[in-house]
């Protein structure tokens, strides 16, 4: 919403500066985006530099064909030769002057110029030129009543201040200049000004053919009739105003209705009469089939829950949202019906979104605008269209549903006190509800006025009244507790040291989208409507969005690259929402053992036991032999070659898995006290035995006090025979009760020796 | 012990002794001072100590028990003062050789390999850190919502533009990716008893073509304290004391009133511009101060929407973007880079 300064002082005495008023509106009523200014500075008596002019004489220019010379009066002893490139005009016209020394918006300051050998002591302004519309086809015509020589700046706003206001959903009533008025009056406790618009008497007795059809989409309805309009331009003080508020001037006709909403906030409409069929109006739901081309010249089809405005035959408004072409007020338009209506806020917004069309009405309308409002903007279009279009008032209608009810609300000032934290006497609370139009009685019984009531209908909502003038006096403090229990949850704890682990181990955490373009799971699922292509469906596992952000660290050069994530990834089931399991995924340069080394470093830091790892087939994204399955949590591999250059390892494993098999508390084992005696042992064994598995078999076999054993060789030679492969485990045999005699590690020793025998066939080399 | 004996031996026995320990050890003491190498060293060893040196022969012959004991404490002096010297040559060797392994220590060390956590996890833990210390919990909360707690439950009209699917992404007509974290406060307040204290950050998602300050996926942290009295001077104390661990000790916090239908009254909070300390710069388009989200006194709907009595109990929420505080503390330019994941751009940090 954008006020013009001047405009909102017309309604409340306003003496504050326009950025004081804003640093006071931003914290109690609405954000003010910026102050701008439109038109003529106000700076060191610019404002003199622009006057009125009267053209005594105008002709060619001698020396140039598309300039005129002219002789202008601007009230000084001698007139002026001004030098001008419109033809608009010519002797006798009144026109708008700037002299030099004058700047103009834009910052250009004129100056006595020579143009074509001419002197030019000034400039013929455009309306353009002054800000006040787009027109820029010829200067700007002034009515002939005022006086050359007279300020320009005494006739309309040349130039002032514009708020630009962002108004919350809650406070239609602010999308006016009166009702911003309104809360400004309150707010520095001064009068208000009557809301604007008195009706002239009415000249005829004409009936309004209007119906309502629909009282639910449209509980009232308010139709004035006119005749012998004269459509033309609008006066510059109106202009002006349209312009500031940032709407653009059209017609004498059209721009009041924009006026109206903009000083009262309801929007009207005027429909040409002569268009209508059978010169009627009925307000009713579009009907199967209907179409209209609106004012933009789009053909739109409507929808059954669509209200429209039609004639005897079709749709001529879409209700509240815009006009049609057809019954558009042009310049050869005499007889006028203005709607003055209240539409319910609903239907719409629906209607708006459906159609994906929004106005400056429907902005208004979708907030809830006060239905008892359309009589007084009834009568202020009606004062502005007989007073500008020198038209005749003849006829009324005003159909009215049922209306709203004010709201009553009983209120404790002390309850206020409480939940804004500040002690605010009730008097004090009482006044301020008052100036701000509620009824408060002495029980405290609180009648909301109806430009609030669909805002305010609860104690809260008065309250928040109360608080937001005092937001600046609320103190700082902190809850009383009388319980405490902040603390990070297991699992939470948990995902820090994996994060910890993972930075330490050299991985940079990413961020990836959870929307992704495509999933290896069939079942993943599938948003129906998404915002592009490539956010079309919710992740099974993380290590996509880690492949892209490979490439795009390759493409960059970058080296050293490992990449982790933790996120939920979203899993189809039986129930109305997915299962969210959280997941830790990395990607790291290096295959399969790099990050199965992240993963054993990870359990490590963990005091997870060691997992199983199992071969574990084809898997998505990986290199058909190279994956195995981590334990119960998840799975590592190697990146299949295709998808980036290079080897690449990865894993992807479930948080809350790992979170049940890692150890709350690691209990003390003395390793320290009994020496352990180390050994290697070469076995030479059948290429399909694994290591892990023979480990497992040794652990199963000599029982604790194999502490250790570790893979430290595999070696394949001639030597060995066709299919085999040597594998050296570095032993280590220990116990946490005594040294271990040389037997004793002898023995332990022979029992892995004839355990591996047994199941892989494995002879210890000497 | 060893230099006492010999001093009252040598006091007693030099007449009868045939070795003149006294001359011995004073020629063997200035012999050892001037010896200015190993190899010096090891011929005086040899001279004073060898095997036919005349300490050691004149013990091969001694008969009497103190003329033994005077020649062996001799011996053993001479052997304790030819070690002192052995470890000081050592050592002024081993000086001399690291004195001349000098190296350029510009040169850079030794890479390790460089993880990082992201910034926003870190802006993340930060903020957590924040609220465990007030005694918060904090709530993973689901990301995949029903209409009932992402809107229902957080008194949002039937109207609201949030709920059309122009807004927010659908999976059905009850089934939505959350817009903002607020759920969780349904779910954890359905599932206990006042009071709660509660954070929950996490993902959210709108229906925003990704830009420069948009994306369809961000962050935000949720903030709810429901108890008895909790009132806007509570909410206002707590956001002060996270923006100023946030953002410095000396940034100054202030409300503007707003609208949400979850809160009420609602309010935006505005940080003092770290920047300018509140004089005005591009930053905060010279207001000095900066928006940093939305906030209030949770709407008595909502507390009876989980079974709580509004009039037994209050509560404020506020929620945050962690995005935008990234943007604003750390100066990124574009939201996208927080999702690229070039490494050069997370090691920044």
């Amino acid at each position: 919403m954008q006020v013009p300064y001047t405009w909102l002082r017309e309604y409340v005495p306003l003496e504050a500066s326009p950025e004081q008023l804003a640093e006071r509106l931003a914290v109690t009523t609405a954000e003010v985006d910026r102050v701008s200014w439109r038109g003529v500075a106000d700076s060191e008596g610019n404002f003199d530099n622009f006057r009125v002019g009267r053209v005594l004489e105008a002709g060619k220019h001698p020396n140039a064909d598309r300039l005129q010379l002219c002789k202008v009066d601007v009230g000084e002893a001698e007139p002026r030769q001004i030098v001008c490139g419109a033809w608009n005009f010519g002797a006798g016209a009144t026109v708008a002057v700037g002299l030099p020394g004058a700047v103009v918006p834009g910052g250009m300051k004129l100056e006595r110029v020579k143009l074509r050998g001419s002197v030019s002591e000034g400039m013929i302004m455009s309306e353009r030129e002054l800000e006040l519309s787009q027109d820029h086809s010829g200067i700007m015509l002034l009515p002939d009543d005022w006086e050359p020589g007279s300020r320009l700046a005494d006739h309309f706003a040349l130039g002032e201040a514009v708020l630009e206001l962002e108004v919350t959903g809650n406070r239609p009533d602010l999308l006016s200049v009166y009702g911003l008025a309104r809360d400004v009056a309150a707010l520095y406790k001064l009068e208000l000004a009557p809301p604007p618009g008195t009706d002239p008497k009415m000249v005829g007795d004409e009936r309004v053919q209007v119906s309502v059809e629909d009282f639910v989409g449209c509980p009232r309805y308010v139709g004035r009739l006119f005749r012998d309009v004269k459509i033309g331009a609008s006066p510059p003080w109106l202009k002006a105003r349209l312009s500031g508020a940032g709407m653009r001037p059209i017609s004498n006709v059209v721009d009041v209705t924009n006026y109206v909403m903009l000083a009262l906030g309801n929007p009207l409409h005027a429909f040409d009469l002569e268009r209508l069929a059978e010169s009627s109006l009925i307000v009713r739901r579009a009907r199967s089939g209907e179409e209209m081309r609106t004012l933009d010249g789009v053909d739109r089809k409507l929808d059954l829950r669509d209200l429209v405005i039609a004639d005897a035959e079709k749709p001529m408004a879409i209700a509240g949202i815009m006009g049609g072409e057809e019954s558009e007020v042009a310049d050869t338009s005499s007889s006028i019906l203005l709607e003055s209506a209240n539409f319910e806020p609903v239907g719409i917004l629906e209607s708006s979104e459906r159609l994906k069309l929004r106005t400056e009405g429907s902005n208004r309308w979708e907030k809830g605008v006060d239905p008892y409002l359309a009589g007084q903007a009834a009568e202020l279009a009606t004062e502005l269209i007989v007073q500008l279009a020198d038209a005749r008032w003849v006829g009324h209608a005003d159909i009215q549903g049922e209306l709203p009810a004010r709201p009553v609300v009983h209120f404790r000032p002390e309850r206020a006190d409480e939940l804004v934290g500040v002690e605010i006497p009730a008097k004090e609370q009482r006044g301020l509800l008052e100036r701000f139009g509620f009824e408060v009685a002495k029980d405290w019984t609180v009648t909301v006025p109806t430009f609030r009531a669909r805002d305010v209908t609860r104690e809260i909502d008065l309250i928040e009244e109360i608080a937001r003038v005092h937001l600046d006096e609320v103190p700082f403090t902190l809850p009383a507790r009388r319980a405490m229990w902040g603390r990070l949850t297991r699992e939470q704890r948990l995902r820090r040291r994996i994060e910890d682990t993972l930075c330490g181990l050299g991985f940079v955490e990413a961020y990836t989208y959870s929307l992704v373009d495509s999933d290896p799971n069939p079942k993943a699922i599938r948003l129906p409507d998404p915002l592009t292509a490539e956010h079309a469906l919710l992740r099974t596992t993380i290590l996509g969005g880690l492949i892209s952000s490979l490439e795009r660290n390759l493409d960059a050069g970058n080296e050293d690259i490992a990449l982790f994530e933790i996120a939920h990834v979203y899993l189809p089931g039986k129930e109305e929402l997915p299962a969210e399991p959280v997941r830790i995924a990395g990607l790291t340069r290096g295959g399969f053992a790099r990050a199965k080394g992240a993963v054993e470093a990870l359990y490590r830091a963990l005091a997870a036991p060691e997992p199983s790892f199992v071969p574990a087939g084809e898997l998505p994204f990986l290199h058909p032999s190279k994956t195995a399955r981590v334990g119960e949590a998840g799975w590592v591999g190697e990146l299949h070659p295709e998808l980036a250059p290079g080897e690449w390892g990865a894993f992807e494993l479930d948080l809350s898995t790992l979170a049940e098999v890692c150890e709350d508390v690691v209990v003390y084992s003395d390793v320290i006290s009994f020496p352990a005696v180390k050994q290697d042992l070469s076995f030479v064994v059948a290429e399909g035995a694994l290591a892990g598995e023979m480990i497992t078999a040794a652990r199963e076999a000599a029982g604790a006090d194999l502490r250790a054993m570790d893979v430290s060789d595999v070696y394949r030679g001639s030597q060995l025979g066709a299919g085999m492969k040597s594998i050296t485990f570095a032993v280590a045999f220990q116990s946490e009760e005594r040294t271990l005699s040389d037997t004793e590690a002898s023995s332990l020793r022979e029992k892995i020796v004839q355990a591996l025998a047994e199941r892989f066939d494995a002879t210890l080399r000497a | 012990m060893v230099q006492d004996r010999p001093k009252r031996l040598v006091n007693g026995r030099t007449r009868v002794v045939p070795v003149d320990v006294e001359k011995l050890e004073q020629e063997a003491a200035s012999a050892l001072e001037q010896a200015d190498s190993l190899e010096q060293l090891e011929e005086l060893r040899v001279r004073f100590l060898g095997r036919s040196s005349e300490l050691k022969l004149a013990l091969r012959e001694v008969r009497d028990r103190e003329s033994g004991m005077g020649l062996n404490a001799l011996r053993q002096r001479l052997e304790a003062a030819l070690e002192e010297k052995r470890s000081t040559l050592e050592h002024a060797e081993l000086q001399r050789k690291l004195m001349a392994e000098s190296i350029d220590v510009t040169l850079p060390g030794e890479s390790f390999p460089e993880g990082r956590l992201h910034l926003i996890t870190q802006i993340r833990r930060e903020v957590e850190d924040v609220f465990l210390g007030l005694g918060y919990m904090i709530v993973d909360g689901r990301e995949v919502e029903t209409t009932r707690y992402n809107f229902d439950g957080l008194n949002m009209p039937s109207w609201h533009p949030s709920r059309s699917p122009g807004h927010s992404l659908f999976l059905s007509d009850d089934v939505l990716l959350r817009t903002e974290t607020s759920p969780s406060q349904i779910r954890v307040m359905e599932a206990q008893k006042p009071p709660v204290y509660m954070i929950s950050p996490g993902r959210v998602y709108r229906r925003d073509t990704p830009d420069a300050t948009h994306s369809p996926v961000f962050h935000q942290v949720e903030g709810l304290a429901v108890d008895r009295g909790i009132s806007l001077a509570d909410l206002k104390g707590t956001l002060l004391h996270l923006m100023r661990a946030l953002f410095g000790e000396k940034r100054e916090l202030r409300f503007r009133t707003h609208f949400f239908p979850f809160t009420e009254p609602s309010i935006e909070p505005d940080v003092s511009c770290h920047m300018c300390d509140g004089a005005g710069c591009p930053v905060c388009k010279q207001s000095g101060w900066i928006e940093m989200g939305g906030a209030g006194i949770v709407d008595p709907n909502v507390l009876e929407f989980v079974g709580y009595d509004p009039e037994e109990v209050s509560g404020f929420a506020f929620g945050l973007g962690l995005e935008r505080i990234a943007l604003l503390r750390h100066r990124v330019p574009d939201i996208r880079l927080l999702w690229e994941n070039d490494l050069r751009f997370s090691r920044q940090f």
